[in-house]
């Protein structure tokens, strides 16, 4: 129904999947209590129960709606690649997704991965014909870089004796040469 | 718990500390790891954390040394029959524990050695003895992230690997693949090349590291 009050139904309850979206994208999921949540959302506390049974009904629903958001927002629709620029300085993407994968949030078996597909149908498009193995392994070696990278660079820059400031550049290229290398193998050019 | 399990005396105390700070470190980030909890855990008296370390940094920081030189140890063990270059996926605790100390703004607090780090570098820095040294290290920094986002994301992303039911083995092959460009990332070889199913040749370099 598209009533008035309908209308707020439904915005309450995706303003909380958003709030919760920005809360675990800076900690884990069991941290996060349903009071900071609605207080997050701006919205009442007893909505929290009310909409959601249980906090892994709340995650489930959140991963869902992250998602789609980025399919339908970042990918508009799924007619560009996420930015890279982008992946690697918004913590609502690769902080999501790593706090989520901490948790085991990804784990179950009838979980969809719109990002991924989205991708993928990208790439059969630009390469028709190629090869599934190469599509399926770049999708998933990009997908894994750019999470990984904001996550992981700096322990390596550490544990390898290189220096943020001074080497910092040459970093950043490398990451660059190599999503360019993998987009442009099967027919894509990177989107910074 | 009954005082029979109490770690008792020094060898035991610190051993104990370090053991508890080394699991729950695989389990939150350092700065939600209260004094309190890691006495808890080592099942030791709270004030014995200041006794013989000083505070419970030194023990999250040797917890982590732990978590490291373990694992470098079991990948020493490995090398002779290595099963697979994604030898982190045998050790998650270890990923995880360098996940939440970065989400958390706290790879600072733990970061302390990395041996496996440091025998990838010699090895690849003999190889590449022509190569900027600093070029070397960048690259191995890339396979690295590919390798521990291999392991993190492993369950976000090897059930859709798996879903294409049109191509039989499509796992192994996908997997396969991967080992081709973590090994060209290391090598600073190029990826695409690599994720097409193409080893591209690497000659070593004879001159003297």
């Amino acid at each position: 129904m598209v009533d008035a009050s309908g209308d707020r139904e439904i915005s309450s309850r995706d303003a909380l999947l958003d709030a919760a979206i920005r809360l675990i994208s800076d900690r884990p999921p069991s941290v996060v209590t349903g009071r900071e949540l609605a207080e997050e959302a701006g919205v009442n506390y007893g909505l929290v129960h009310y909409y959601f049974e249980s906090s892994g009904d709340l995650v489930k629903e959140a991963r869902l709606r992250h998602g789609s958001r980025l399919v339908e927002e970042t990918m508009v629709g799924g007619t560009r690649t996420i930015p890279v620029e982008q992946t690697i300085s918004d913590r609502e993407i690769f902080g999501f997704a790593a706090n989520m994968a901490l948790e085991g949030a990804y784990d179950d078996d009838d979980v969809t991965r719109p990002v991924f597909d989205a991708m993928l149908r990208m790439v059969v498009d630009a390469d028709p014909g190629g090869d599934p193995v190469h599509h399926r392994a770049t999708v998933a070696t990009i997908v894994l870089l750019q999470l990984g990278w904001p996550v992981f660079v700096e322990h390596n820059v550490q544990g390898l004796g290189l220096d943020s400031n001074a080497d910092g550049e040459l970093i950043r290229e490398k990451f660059f040469v190599v999503l360019q290398s993998l987009y442009r193998s099967v027919g894509l050019e990177v989107d910074w | 718990m009954t005082d029979a399990h109490r770690p008792r005396g020094a060898v035991e105390v610190r051993e104990a500390l370090v053991a508890a700070a080394a699991r729950l470190l695989g389990d939150s980030a350092p700065g939600q790891i209260s004094g309190r909890r890691l006495a808890e855990e080592a099942r030791v008296n709270y004030g014995l954390i200041h006794h013989y370390f000083g505070g419970k940094e030194a023990v999250l920081r040797e917890g982590f040394s732990r978590l490291s030189e373990s694992y470098a140890a079991e990948e020493a063990l490995d090398t002779a029959v290595r099963v697979s270059p994604f030898s982190l996926l045998r050790r998650p605790d270890f990923v995880r524990a360098i996940a939440y100390a970065s989400l958390s703004g706290e790879i600072d607090r733990t970061h302390v050695v990395h041996p496996t780090l440091d025998t990838a570098v010699d090895w690849i820095l003999g190889a590449r003895a022509d190569d900027d040294q600093t070029k070397v290290r960048v690259d191995v920094g890339m396979a690295t992230v590919f390798h521990l986002a291999r392991c993190l994301f492993a369950s976000t992303v090897d059930p859709w690997v798996e879903r294409d039911g049109e191509v039989q083995d499509m796992a192994a092959q996908v997997e396969e693949r991967f080992v081709l460009i973590l090994r060209a990332l290391s090598l600073g070889l190029d990826p695409g090349t690599a994720a097409r199913g193409e080893r591209e040749p690497f000659r070593r370099s004879s001159a003297p590291g």
